[in-house]
């Protein structure tokens, strides 16, 4: 394989793909910018509610606040792999990556809900409106979702004060890394195309997701009538 | 390419001294290349420091020492071509900017280059591909193992490589049509666990 000289894969270029930015359009206006509530919400939330004493290893606030960020990121590349292996559509090595990848990123959800407890931020909505049933526009989409998580993570290492919430973050951020590269051999790209990987902070991963609107308010309906009650 | 060579047939086996165990681990000491590393760090998250951060840095910098000349040679030989020749090629250039980046945070107290020796594994493709997910697989483990033990800025620098570490890891798999990434999370390995996976290797040689 020669790997093609294109530039780096990423977020904004899949917007501008227009594949997307199609389908958003087709989006509700309402249901934008739910995202960053859903998440600012969910962490507030989590926080005030605390736990009983003893009940958990008592976490740092800031602690709390980056694994319920890492969760949703997860949330989102559970969402995603999950519903790309239901539908079907993938073959051969996307289909493969997506199986081992599903169930790993369904495995950090999980490991983050146990250690957040009561904590966690509630699942958000996802609408991947076609992403998943298209195989070159899952394999940009998976792209630019490793790249970012791994970034996420990087981006969020120095921060975290608790060394066991710090060593479960690096193996973690490592095995994100080890999937962008992964996928990105599948899409033809270079799959470490620099020397150094540089992190991302919190608010610029969060518009980047954002800027996706694959985060929606609430499940979406395309039916134009209400489903008929049939209890 | 089926039938990846396992570690053990790769090189020599009379070459093979296990002269890191014997005079490192077990001394406490490590002689690489003529220079003194300090003992090694205790495992359980100690106090970060400036000097700790420095002791670490040459850990790593041993192990980038290490893969820089593997790609290195892989990279110059005939032997390798395709895929695996590109990803020799860019890897070796990660690992010496690897280096370049770790001897100038650690200015004087840099240590040398060691003695390397690879045998087949620059040559034969399967030996190659085997060498290379261990090489990198131990890097990972390294880093991640040392996380809670450097200062903040220092972790910041670590793990910008790491994650690079990874996708190479990633990458060899992809080529030989193995399974990328099916672990959840990696697992870190302390320095003295480092040290006896590359005493193992073979690929170390007294100065």
């Amino acid at each position: 394989m020669t790997f093609r000289d294109i530039p780096d894969l990423a977020l904004e270029d899949l917007d501008r793909d227009g594949a997307i930015r199609e389908a958003a359009d087709r989006l509700p206006r309402s249901s934008r910018g739910g995202f960053l509530k859903v998440v600012a919400g969910g962490i507030a939330g989590a926080v005030a509610l605390g736990r009983p004493p003893g009940a958990r290893a008592a976490l740092a606030r800031g602690d709390v606040a980056i694994l319920n960020y890492a969760l949703t990121l997860e949330y989102l590349q559970d969402a995603f792999y999950t519903e790309a292996e239901r539908k079907g559509a993938l073959a051969g090595a996307a289909a493969r990556l997506t199986r081992v990848v599903g169930a790993v990123e369904r495995a950090h959800v999980r490991a983050l809900r146990d250690v957040l407890g009561s904590k966690a931020v509630a699942r958000p909505f996802f609408d991947f409106r076609g992403v998943t049933e298209s195989p070159p526009s899952f394999v940009r989409t998976a792209v630019a979702f490793e790249d970012l998580g791994t970034a996420a993570y990087k981006g969020q290492a120095h921060l975290i004060e608790s060394p066991q919430v710090l060593a479960a973050a690096v193996g973690i951020h490592s095995v994100e890394a080890r999937h962008a590269a992964w996928i990105r051999y599948i899409a033809g790209t270079l799959p470490a195309a620099e020397a150094f990987d540089q992190g991302r902070s919190r608010p610029e991963t969060l518009s980047l997701v954002r800027s996706t609107r694959f985060v929606v308010a609430r499940p979406r309906t395309t039916a134009a009538k209400k489903p008929a009650f049939t209890g | 390419m089926a039938g990846i060579t396992g570690l053990e047939s790769v090189g020599d086996p009379a070459s093979r001294d296990r002269f890191l165990t014997r005079a490192l681990v077990a001394g406490g000491t490590l002689l690489a290349g003529g220079a003194l590393v300090a003992g090694l760090p205790k495992l359980a998250a100690s106090a970060q420091s400036p000097e700790q951060d420095a002791e670490i840095f040459n850990f790593a910098l041993l192990l980038e020492h290490l893969q820089a000349a593997f790609y290195g040679e892989a990279a110059d030989t005939a032997e390798l071509d395709g895929e695996l020749l590109e990803f020799a090629k860019v890897v070796a250039e990660h690992e010496r900017e690897h280096v370049d980046y770790l001897q100038e945070a650690l200015g004087s107290s840099a240590v040398e280059a060691p003695k390397t020796f690879f045998g087949a594994a620059t040559t034969d493709p399967d030996a190659f591909a085997a060498a290379a997910i261990t090489l990198e697989d131990l890097a990972v483990a390294a880093y991640n193992g040392q996380a809670a033990n450097l200062t903040k800025g220092a972790l910041r620098a670590a793990a910008t490589i790491v994650s690079v570490d990874a996708r190479h890891a990633a990458w060899i798999r992809a080529i030989v049509g193995r399974p990328a990434a099916s672990q959840p999370v990696d697992q870190p390995l302390s320095r003295a666990q480092v040290l006896a996976k590359l005493d193992e290797s073979g690929f170390l040689r007294e100065a």
